[in-house]
């Protein structure tokens, strides 16, 4: 019992000092609770760090986003996305994902496994396909109540235009005629009846404009009713949409299984193969070369086969995943170059001077600017990618093989390297430069050598700082790849958002929403995980962080 | 030739236009294995000397030699204690003590190496410490550390810069008598900086003073010829230890005195100002009872 209280105290304590280390500040209140630690105390910390920030997220996003701005503003491709469509644009891309991972998978099945598959599909094909006829009923029949309906709102107001449009002509037919008439009764030389001519053709236009308007009035009133969504309409609607989707996908899926199956083909050919060979022993001369090479023709056809992956089209988890492997890259690629020159600068005064004009030119150029030379500059190196000796050997790289490394890639990369690597080369110079004077008085006593000043005094002490620059270097970085991904339309999830905004399809605003929910979440993980590092290299007393 | 010496030397900062003499004229010469001890007001360049003799600061004018060699750069055998302990806080007390050992014997196994740190830690009692950060010690704690790393540096010359000023007096006596414990058994010269009387006639065999600054000087010094080891229970009754406290003190006083007779060359008027009277009124009498009762109590 005694003992169990020890542990007990024990993960709490491991439990709040994870807490600490990660910033995640507003668990502690939880964990306290849990332990019956001060229970007012913490339930108002609670209240203040959880149930607030929670509150305002609801308002802002169901309240304020559904209720006012979904409403106010329009685009092109209809209104914004409310909150709930923009959710099922997530699961619709998560969908994909999850489709595509299983048509991969079926391209790779064999034997008894595929057929028993197959048949599966086909069941689900046939039960999906009534789903969607019944849904295709279920439209037509709500598209003709809807549009019964809407002919009953619009016959009224045909009506009243009919009626106006009536009254206009009559009117003007009279005015006209009235205008006639006293235009044959003018006396030539009378020059009161002329300016009143020209009173009253100015007052008949007056009038035909204002008739002109009105009738647009009720028109334009017709054309919004004829418009009208019918909201039961929409959700059949939405549901037919699901289930096309879904058939058009388990048909691909069945053809992966069957015709376009890697082991059906494959034995096909060696069948045709074995053929051949049966062929070739009854033949002679340039028949049997010919017969012969062709059999080698297949053969290589075959081993090429055997190697082949199922190419699908690229999903927003690869393309995250592609995302993050690029801007660590450029990550480690910038700090590799800011942290010696850092270092460097704060060791020598003279050096700093030498280097200030290019950080103060540099620092401030937009990844815009850095993509298109780094880009050429690139290509000039790979003129050939494909065969290209050292994107080879990435492309054999476990790991990191299937990310498909190419020159776009390799300019976002820089491009990321380029821009957030005067942070870490700031901080860096700042921390080697503010060591503690009785530090560096520690080392002379110990009369240590250039290294071992170095790595033994200079890094320790600044890596607080160091870690800070870090920090701030890998969320620029992030926020220049996604830019920089659009540009070079490298995979990724800049290149996402730019094929959503090509597409301008009706969920492509949704979508795009998604990936800022996507991107800014990523971009809290990476600096929490920087935070961590940040806090285990820091001592007491370290230099504050800027 | 003395084994550590300081002839005719000057220190000064500044631009030549505008040069403050921080130290002028400081002659200094050591025996092997004396213990001397500098007393000095705050601020009167004791640290500059300190680093004068450690090799950290060369002098402007003058030299400074150890063993008849200038002193042209600081090393393990001049082993310099900082005042404020300088011990690298991402290293542990044993990281920080190895750091040591591992420099001035490079050839030493890292087993060697460990007996070697223990040896060291458990001469100044931090055995239990080892492993802890130095933000997680006392100060006396991080005192007595940072000494084991001198230690371990086996330096031939002990360099004390105010080591015990930043401790309570319980945790000073006690590492003033780890020091002598160590200087007994293991004898070295050592150089110590205080502005604590006592504790220089207590320990060192020579008590230099220095002056005022700025221009600080050393001043003839008083050997404390009393026999060893000094029991500090019994010392306040020695007329001898009476005698040079109370020289010393009258001394430093007189330099005190002195300064600032040399300061007071400029004399401001004061304006005759009178402080306001925000006394009680006596007579009113709600207060009047209160007053007696605290005033009271001598009659009871």
């Amino acid at each position: 019992m005694v003992l169990n209280f020890v542990t007990m105290k024990k993960i709490k304590y491991s439990l709040l000092k994870t807490i600490d280390i990660t910033g995640l500040t507003f668990l502690d209140p939880v964990v306290r609770l849990c332990y019956g630690e001060e229970p007012q105390v913490q339930l108002k910390k609670i209240g203040q760090w959880i149930i607030v920030p929670l509150i305002a997220v609801f308002v802002a996003l169901f309240v304020i986003y559904d209720g006012f701005i979904v409403d106010t503003f329009k685009t092109k491709s209809g209104k914004l996305p409310t909150s709930s469509k923009i959710y099922s644009s997530y699961q619709a891309i998560d969908q994909l994902h999850d489709d595509e991972l299983a048509k991969e998978k079926a391209y790779n099945l064999s034997g008894e496994e595929r057929e028993v598959e197959l048949k599966a599909v086909e069941e689900k094909i046939s039960s999906v396909a009534k789903a969607l006829e019944l849904a295709g009923q279920a439209v037509a029949s709500q598209q003709e109540v809807t549009k019964a309906s809407i002919a009953s709102k619009v016959a009224p107001i045909q009506a009243e235009y009919e009626a106006l449009k009536e009254s206009i002509k009559v009117a003007a037919t009279a005015r006209a005629e009235e205008l006639e008439l006293f235009s044959q009764s003018m006396t030539p030389g009378d020059e009161s009846a002329a300016e009143k001519l020209l009173e009253l053709v100015r007052a008949d236009d007056a009038q035909d404009t204002l008739d002109r308007e009105k009738r647009n009035l009720i028109k334009e009133k017709i054309s919004v009713t004829l418009g009208e969504k019918s909201l039961d309409l929409e959700e059949i609607k939405a549901e037919e949409t699901y289930f096309s989707e879904r058939l058009a996908f388990l048909k691909t899926y069945k053809t992966l299984l069957s015709t376009e199956n890697k082991s059906l083909i494959i034995d096909e050919k060696k069948g045709r193969i074995s053929a051949y060979e049966q062929e070739l022993t009854t033949l002679t001369g340039a028949d049997a070369l010919k017969k012969a090479k062709s059999i080698v023709k297949q053969e290589s056809v075959i081993s090429k086969k055997e190697e082949s992956e199922y190419a699908g089209s690229k999903t927003i988890w690869y393309q995250v995943k592609r995302s993050v492997l690029c801007v660590f890259t450029g990550f480690f690629l910038g700090s590799f170059l800011a942290i010696p020159i850092g270092i460097f600068c704060g060791l020598n005064k003279t050096f700093m001077a030498m280097m200030t004009p290019f950080i103060a030119i540099f620092k401030p150029v937009s990844p815009i600017v850095w993509l298109p030379i780094i880009l050429i500059l690139v290509m000039g190196a790979f003129p050939n990618p494909d065969k290209h000796p050292f994107m080879e050997f990435l492309g054999e790289l476990p790991l990191i093989g299937v990310y498909k490394i190419n020159p776009a890639f390799i300019a976002s990369a820089i491009t990321v390297a380029l821009c957030s690597l005067w942070a870490t080369m700031a901080n860096t110079a700042l921390g080697v430069a503010s060591i503690d004077k009785d530090h560096m008085n520690v080392a002379r006593v110990l009369k240590l050598g250039f290294f071992a000043r170095l790595f033994k005094i200079i890094i320790p002490s600044s890596l607080p700082l160091i870690f800070a620059g870090l920090r701030i270097s890998l969320g620029v970085g992030w926020m220049v790849l996604i830019a920089a991904e659009l540009l070079s339309s490298s995979e990724g999830i800049g290149k996402f958002v730019f094929d959503e905004f090509n597409n301008g399809g009706s969920d492509s605003l949704a979508k795009m929403v998604v990936v800022v929910f996507i991107v800014g979440i990523i971009g809290l993980i990476l600096d929490r995980i920087m935070v961590i590092f940040q806090r285990l290299v820091s001592f007491e007393g370290a230099p504050a962080t800027i | 030739m003395s084994f550590l010496e300081l002839k005719d030397v000057d220190v000064s900062f500044g631009p030549p236009t505008n040069r403050v003499d921080i130290l002028k004229d400081i002659n200094l010469s050591v025996e092997e294995n004396e213990f001397v001890a500098v007393i000095g007001f705050s601020g009167s360049g004791k640290s500059t000397l300190m680093n004068l003799l450690s090799g950290l600061q060369l002098p402007v004018k003058g030299e400074s030699s150890f063993k008849g060699k200038a002193i042209k750069e600081p090393g393990p055998e001049l082993g310099m204690m900082f005042q404020n302990y300088s011990l690298l806080p991402w290293l542990s007390v044993g990281d920080n003590v190895k750091l040591a050992i591992n420099r001035v014997f490079p050839t030493l196994t890292k087993a060697e190496v460990h007996e070697k740190m223990l040896h060291y830690v458990k001469m100044v009692k931090l055995d239990h410490a080892v492993d802890k950060k130095p933000h997680e010690l006392s100060g006396g704690m991080r005192q007595r550390a940072s000494l084991s790393r001198t230690l371990s540096l086996d330096p031939e010359v002990l360099l004390l810069d105010e080591p015990l000023s930043a401790l309570d007096a319980l945790t000073r006596s006690e590492l003033q008598d780890q020091i002598l414990n160590i200087w007994e058994n293991d004898k070295r010269t050592v150089v110590m900086i205080t502005n604590d009387v006592d504790e220089a006639v207590l320990m060192a065999d020579r008590i230099v003073p220095l002056t005022m600054g700025p221009g600080a000087t050393l001043s003839k010094g008083f050997v404390v010829n009393m026999p060893r080891p000094r029991d500090r229970h019994t010392l306040n009754d020695e007329p001898e230890f009476m005698r040079l406290k109370s020289e010393i003190t009258a001394f430093m006083l007189g330099l005190n005195k002195e300064s600032k007779e040399l300061k007071s060359d400029v004399k401001v008027t004061m304006p005759d100002v009178q402080p306001r009277d925000f006394s009680l009124p006596i007579a009113t009498p709600r207060f009047s009872h209160l007053q007696s009762k605290h005033i009271s109590p001598k009659k009871k």
